[in-house]
């Protein structure tokens, strides 16, 4: 074969010889850029103190990576769950995305164990010695093996689309496996902190719920994050524009409202409790990070997607997304500080633990999202993630 | 093999902290990084202000729940009763250290409280954490059983001086420090204290001296509502209340009091 066959070949997956779009090729330099700013730094400081660059301690285990993680895992399992819905429910509503949420949830998947390895104590060595210790009774071991086997799902998945396969037996079959493990991963990394009995700030059997649940609303704020940005005219089938104009924003609007029935559900739980280690609770009140998940976070993109008529806009459907993010980050982040917030059994002197990310810490998030974005405008120009079963066969 | 556990004798502890200090030395442990520590609660105002403490070293519990969720299998029960960290597989992922109830668990990779970082004074040699001055007699390293100059990024606790007690002979009901066959193979705190609140026996002999205390003193476990059952009593006297038990909640419920 001579090297242009090669390339022949290699062109039918990937569209390498076009030229990226504007928006693709902002995308990849504002994500490069950004990328590697947050990586110089987070690497440097890695390297220069080790964990001691993050202000977690003994008292404070988990802090902003361990956010960061949580945020990309659960949306990604949440995107997951929206590219299976037409296998499992029937719903090809949702088709003109489902290609566009795989490649999502596989790069989202992918930052989240990115930021692990840099949390982690030992990265290399959990490879070896996590899968083979059979820990059937740490939530955190099933939380390994389902977010591994849901990796390579998510590849097989991504695979078939891409060739054109979206209605083969195996094509279904991996959509529902995937569909049944991206509701298991998400759960039991609700479990990993819902069974702390001695952490009472996180023990509750509805987190789970509570994980797959803001895991599918980032998903769905993500979607229409990125279909914000896409190009929309004349030519647009009408499908897909009733999918980005009606159908995603209500179902944000719906999943919004879920969120915020659950958060006042555990806020109010919280207040209430006199147990100990619940006054987390009342600390939480004067967090910044509480009120920019409620305020900008919350009740902000609920006003912005109340109006059927406000919400077509793709403008107000970008601002309500991103301010959803932001303040879902945020929430991750009280999340993992008021389960920890009050020391366990260290005495009256020691007081509550105080914790603000280090500027290694913020750093991540130009790190994490620089990569993220670049990856994303290479597979919006290479991929053709808006390809949908639609075009191919013509079927409604 | 025996079921080593501790009884402390809050009515004997003064809480001068050679413990912590001889448990810091034995075991090589950062400033700050406590595996034995004497814990401080003061209730009221003057001129009835009440200042009660206990010293707290891990529980050893029966029923771990930080082996529980260890996805390793680093963290473990040993056969002779101790908790233990297997420094050769811990990854450092730090949930046992959110499901302890005690909250004696470590992780060095922190900012340290004392300045200088003593890391730095003492730079490590190869993949340790640091190089203390003072090490351990015999100098023991045993990572198996996280004993010795700890590696970097793993968690490490008290190991019930397992370098001490699994040496002692079989068939011991108690490790005295009064008594000079014994006292080599019992823990450091206890040897140290001084005024001799630490017993350290088997808890599965009925005629250790450490089960006597319990039955007849009314030894009582901390948070025994965490299922955890630790394998450190307490012998509280007099007092009508372990001060642990005591809310740390302050009155009002205001966060900023
Ligand atoms: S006190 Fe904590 S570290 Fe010690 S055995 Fe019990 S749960 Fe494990
Ligand atoms: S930090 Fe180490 S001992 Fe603790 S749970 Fe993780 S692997 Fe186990
Ligand atoms: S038994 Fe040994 S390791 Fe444990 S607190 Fe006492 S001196 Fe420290």
């Amino acid at each position: 074969m001579t090297s242009a066959t090669y390339s022949d070949a290699l062109a039918r997956y990937a569209d390498f010889r076009k030229t990226p779009a504007g928006m693709d090729l902002a995308l990849m330099v504002v994500g490069a850029l950004t990328g590697a700013v947050g990586l110089a730094y987070v690497f440097y400081n890695l390297m220069e103190q080790g964990h001691a660059a993050f202000n977690t301690s003994s008292d404070m285990a988990w802090g902003a990576p361990i956010a960061f993680y949580l945020f990309f895992l659960l949306t990604s399992s949440g995107l997951s769950i929206v590219a299976s819905l037409d296998s499992v429910f029937g719903l090809h509503v949702f088709y003109p995305v489902a290609k566009r949420a795989v490649f999502l949830s596989l790069i989202c998947l992918i930052a989240g164990f990115s930021i692990l390895a840099l949390e982690i104590g030992r990265p290399f060595r959990m490879l070896w010695s996590l899968p083979f210790s059979f820990q059937v009774r740490s939530p955190m071991w099933w939380m390994g093996v389902l977010y591994s086997i849901d990796l390579v799902l998510l590849f097989v998945k991504f695979y078939l689309i891409h060739v054109g396969d979206w209605h083969s037996r195996l094509s279904h079959f991996v959509a529902k496996l995937s569909f049944v493990v991206c509701i298991l991963a998400p759960g039991t990394l609700g479990l990993v902190f819902g069974m702390m009995a001695m952490r009472p700030a996180w023990y509750s059997n509805i987190m789970p719920m509570y994980f797959i649940l803001t895991g599918f609303a980032t998903a769905v704020s993500f979607l229409l994050f990125f279909t914000s940005l896409l190009p929309r005219d004349k030519t647009t089938a009408p499908n897909v524009d009733h999918l980005y104009h009606e159908i995603l924003p209500r179902l944000f609007f719906v999943v919004l409202l879920a969120v915020m029935g659950m958060r006042a559900g555990q806020v109010i739980t919280g207040l209430w409790s006199n147990y100990e280690g619940m006054e987390a609770n009342w600390l939480e009140l004067s967090s910044p990070f509480f009120w920019i998940e409620i305020i900008a976070g919350l009740l902000i993109p609920t006003a912005l997607m109340v109006s059927d008529r406000i919400r077509r806009a793709p403008m107000i459907q970008f601002v309500a997304a991103s301010l959803f993010n932001i303040g879902i980050f945020c929430a991750r982040l009280e999340f993992l500080i008021i389960g920890q917030k009050v020391p366990l059994f260290k005495g009256y002197w020691a007081g509550y633990v105080e914790y603000w990310p280090s500027m290694t810490e913020w750093m991540l998030i130009p790190a994490g999202c620089g990569v993220f974005l670049l990856l994303y405008g290479a597979g919006n120009w290479l991929l053709r993630l808006s390809e949908t079963e639609f075009v191919e066969n013509g079927r409604s | 093999m025996p079921r080593w556990g501790m009884v402390i004798d809050l009515e004997k502890c003064t809480g001068c902290q050679a413990c912590t200090a001889a448990c810091q030395m034995e075991n090589c442990r950062l400033p700050g990084e406590m595996w034995q520590d004497v814990l401080f609660y003061s209730e009221g105002e003057y001129p009835s202000g009440k200042l009660t403490w206990l010293p707290r070293p891990c529980m050893h519990c029966e029923n771990p729940s930080c082996v529980a969720v260890c996805p390793t299998g680093a963290a473990y029960k040993a056969e002779n009763g101790a908790v233990l960290i297997d420094w050769e597989r811990c990854i450092g992922c730090k949930y046992c250290m959110i499901a302890c109830p005690y909250g004696v668990r470590f992780y060095a990779e922190e900012k340290q409280k004392t300045q200088p970082d003593i890391r730095d004074v003492f730079p490590a040699k190869g993949d340790k954490v640091w190089d203390p001055p003072y090490k351990m007699p015999e100098q023991v390293q045993d990572p198996k059983h996280g004993v010795g100059v700890q590696p970097k990024n793993v968690v490490s606790k008290c190991t019930f001086c397992y370098h001490r007690t699994s040496k002692a002979p079989t068939g011991l009901k108690d490790l005295d420090p009064n008594d000079p066959a014994t006292r080599k193979f019992t823990p450091a705190c206890v040897v140290t204290c001084a005024p001799g609140a630490r017993y350290f026996g088997d808890l599965d002999n009925p005629e250790s001296n450490v089960r006597k205390l319990i039955a007849e003193k009314r030894g009582t476990r901390l948070l025994d509502q965490t299922g955890n059952r630790p394998q450190v009593y307490y012998l509280a006297g007099e007092a009508p209340v372990i001060p642990e038990t005591r809310s740390v909640r302050k009155p009002k419920q205001s966060p900023e009091t």
